[in-house]
């Protein structure tokens, strides 16, 4: 009979075109155009796969059980997208909205690893994602989650100075040495900022084995799922964090993910001591500072963690030295680049940033290889990289007096 | 005597517009100028996929078999010069495992150069009458041509444009090629080399006789249209610096990388791009990155045509670091199109290029201050441009075809 916080993340990059030597200097998008524009092809896939379906069901459960709460995290350019490419999209997230039973998070408008490498940039990119979140939708986010969930000790401290009220990450266990995933902890910070932690083997038993034959749990039933939940006590917090294409596309509605989740919902409320929470909930409920010191224990996280992979770490998107040269070259351009005051090269940029161009660089194999390369529209991370370091080329050559 | 309108039976493998590089290349010059100066031609190929010519009687010697699936392998060119697999293959691992790469399209390789002997000899047994005298080009077709000569009693001319020692430097190239090359040389009546470069190299790692090696130096076809020259192109307001080339340790690709890391410390703004495809292509995406060189060493994979002229036009400099270069075409191209060239003096076509830029390819030094000259200073970069389009125009393939008739009048007379 825990709470339960269920947040799904919608976010698509920017693929960048076959950029060549040729495109250098001489005004090239540096995207793909119609009428074979393949940001615009597997938006509305994806689309029509996963987001219409998934809000459609996620609008009728506001509906029906006024109990159900659900968050999302939205880059900015995932609605920038959306609007150009499948408006619908948007129009259900405001229906949903509109309930009052659904919460946006902070984050970056790129969806970037700002964080990373400049304070200033970072909290540009999260000012510009208030804007638009404020633009569509009416609110302003008062939780953060950050760009794949990557946290450290000093994100926290950035995040806590802008303000926000709290943060969602991963539970990394060696940064919790055992104690349980399903409290709220607190950051290792001055402000103390309230952390909410994923709940990797609940929310990845959904996101990842649901329709795995191999997993000897399979298939996964309500009544199971149900049992699993179930079996935390009151006071505490089951996160389920998870990209919202896992509705539809990376699980597909022959699966009965749909019919699943729908279902789990329902009989997760028929009982009424079980609760569904949004993260700002979570944190409005906390008693005042002193206590929350007493009450919730420390998460000290000196190093980078992230959701991503076995590691829980960053190297998916900085490990490899295609990874790190263009990662350097590219905020070594910050300076210059705000410093035009050019709103279509910041732009440009920016997307750049977006750190999905360097997951594409990744070089890692074993098990993760295999997910890196179902996300990937390159044949392989050299291309990524190549591509990658012409469009650098040419922001260098619009920089050129 | 070989007079002017004696006929000559050619042993080829590759022709343009399926070649790998500049064997299909030379073959079309020289046999153009040959016909132009009256010489038959019957030329062999392992495949019929050639579009009708008019200066050449051209014979498919290949076998159905060859060409059942789509591998493009099977596909003309048969990337003979290639060490690795022409497949681009996926990323596997993180690992590249050279030697297999290496062996696997050898051994389909050998057993196809074995039945295009057969194939060859049956051909040119039917034209005996026709021809005097055997010309083969390359390992490929030496084993053909060692089988007509004994076939029917002709003398054959070995035409040396690359040996495995210039592909493979540390020697640990291929021993059948090795010996093919060695054999195919020991038995012809006398050998051509495209460069002095080259001969040496006969001489010295193969142990040929110098006294049966000519030099015929390639030549180059005038332009039909003049260069379109300037920076225009792409990349408007930096220095342009170009290697094109395949991606192999032969060609000093890597050398390109150091040298841009040294310019760069001198011109911020240079441009460096890489043209070509190769099995260190992956290496050298990996090397350029974490020599922070991203952004300023750019790849533009393999070019042709009309992208390949424009990255000649474009360049402000362009550089042959090899370390073995037998001859080296793609320099007289550059020169034909107003580039300055630095060269590297392993390579052959430095001979026919005194006015370009010559360095030893390790010479990172040198290399660097000529590249500043160039783009510093207008007039030494006129200077070499001029110069290197007067050599050119002493370098064409009637030259080389007249050569070549020398040495078939040679081999005759001592045949």
């Amino acid at each position: 009979m825990p709470q339960l916080c269920f947040y799904l993340h919608l976010h698509q990059p920017r693929r960048l075109k076959k950029m060549n030597v040729f495109d250098v200097g001489v005004h090239s998008s540096y995207y793909e155009s119609e009428p074979n524009d393949g940001n615009r092809i597997i938006f509305q896939k994806v689309a029509q796969k996963s987001y219409l379906p998934m809000l459609r069901l996620l609008r009728d459960l506001t509906a029906w059980h006024p109990e159900f709460k659900v968050s999302f995290s939205i880059t900015g350019v995932f609605l920038e997208q959306a609007e150009v490419y499948q408006p619908e999209v948007i129009s259900l997230l405001q229906e949903i909205m509109a309930t009052g039973q659904a919460e946006i998070l902070g984050e970056t408008y790129y969806h970037s690893l700002a964080a990373l490498y400049s304070e200033a940039e970072f909290r540009i990119q999260v000012q510009k994602h208030r804007q638009i979140i404020q633009r569509f939708f009416g609110v302003t986010p008062r939780v953060f989650r950050n760009t794949e969930l990557i946290y450290s000790n000093h994100i926290a401290s950035l995040v806590e100075k802008m303000p926000f009220e709290g943060v969602l990450t991963e539970a990394v266990d060696r940064y919790l040495h055992g104690r349980p995933k399903t409290k709220l902890y607190h950051s290792y910070t001055p402000k103390r900022l309230p952390l909410l932690l994923k709940n990797a083997e609940l929310s990845d038993d959904i996101a990842f084995r649901f329709s795995d034959k191999n997993w000897s749990e399979h298939p996964l039933t309500v009544e199971k799922y149900l049992h699993w939940v179930e079996i935390y006590p009151e006071d505490h917090l089951v996160n389920l964090f998870m990209d919202f294409e896992t509705f539809g596309e990376h699980q597909w509605e022959d699966t009965g993910i749909f019919f699943f989740w729908g279902k789990f919902v329902e009989e997760f409320l028929k009982k009424n001591w079980n609760k569904f929470v949004t993260p700002s909930e979570v944190v409005a409920a906390l008693p005042s500072h002193a206590e929350l010191w007493a009450e919730h224990p420390c998460y000290d996280v000196p190093e980078l963690i992230s959701w991503a992979d076995v590691d829980r770490d960053i190297t998916a998107w900085r490990d490899n030295p295609l990874q790190f040269d263009t990662l350097d070259k590219l905020y070594q351009l910050e300076e210059n680049i705000t410093a035009t005051n050019d709103i279509s090269l910041i732009d440009d940029w920016r997307n750049l940033q977006t750190s999905d161009h360097f997951y594409y660089m990744c070089t890692k194999w074993s098990a993760d290889g295999d997910v890196h390369s179902y996300f990937s529209p390159y044949e392989d991370p050299y291309e990524a990289y190549r591509r990658f370091s012409v469009v650098l080329a040419d922001l260098e050559e619009r920089l050129m007096e | 005597m070989f007079s002017s309108d004696d006929a000559v039976f050619m042993i080829g493998w590759e022709y343009p517009p399926h070649n790998s590089g500049g064997l299909g290349v030379a073959c079309q010059g020289i046999t153009e100028s040959l016909s132009e100066m009256g010489t038959q031609i019957f030329f062999t190929l392992p495949h019929g996929n050639v579009v009708p010519l008019r200066h050449m009687q051209v014979l498919n010697c290949s076998d159905a078999s060859w060409f059942t699936n789509s591998n493009p392998s099977n596909q003309p060119p048969f990337f003979a010069y290639s060490s690795s697999s022409p497949v681009p293959h996926r990323f596997y691992a993180g690992k590249f495992d050279q030697t297999r790469l290496h062996l696997l399209p050898e051994s389909e390789l050998e057993e196809k150069v074995g039945q295009y002997a057969d194939l060859v000899a049956t051909e040119g047994k039917k034209h005996e009458r026709e021809y005097r005298i055997i010309h083969a080009h390359d390992w490929m077709s030496f084993p053909a041509a060692r089988k007509l000569a004994q076939a029917t009693g002709k003398p054959y001319v070995a035409h040396v444009h690359s040996t495995e020692m210039d592909r493979i430097p540390d020697g640990n190239g291929s021993q059948y090629i090795i010996n093919t090359e060695l054999e195919g040389m020991s038995h012809a009546t006398r050998v051509i080399a495209v460069s002095y470069y080259t001969k040496q190299l006969l001489v010295h790692t193969y142990g040929i006789d110098p006294a049966k090696i000519d030099v015929v130096h390639n030549g180059i076809t005038p332009l039909v249209y003049p260069p379109d020259t300037g920076r225009h192109h792409f990349a408007p307001k930096r220095p342009v610096i170009v290697f094109m080339g395949r991606l192999t340790v032969q060609k000093g690709a890597e050398y390109f990388l150091h040298l841009a890391r040294a310019v760069l410390q001198k011109i911020p703004s240079a441009l460096f791009i890489v043209a070509g495809s190769g099995d260190m292509y992956h290496q050298l995406l990996l090397e350029t990155a974490d020599q922070k060189l991203s952004a300023h060493v750019l790849f533009s994979g393999f070019v042709r045509d009309k992208q390949r002229e424009t990255l000649l036009d474009r360049a402000d400099v362009f550089v042959m670091p090899s370390i073995s270069e037998p001859f080296g075409l793609v320099a007289l191209e550059a020169a034909q199109r107003h580039t300055p060239v630095i060269v590297s003096k392993n390579a052959g076509v430095s001979e026919v290029l005194p006015s370009a830029i010559q360095t030893d390819f390790w010479d990172i030094q040198k290399m660097t201050n000529e590249i500043v000259r160039m783009v510093a200073k207008p007039t030494a970069y006129q200077q070499v441009v001029t110069g290197q389009l007067n050599d050119i125009s002493q370098a064409t393939w009637s030259a080389a075809s007249a050569k070549i008739k020398e040495v078939y009048q040679k081999v005759l007379l001592n045949y």
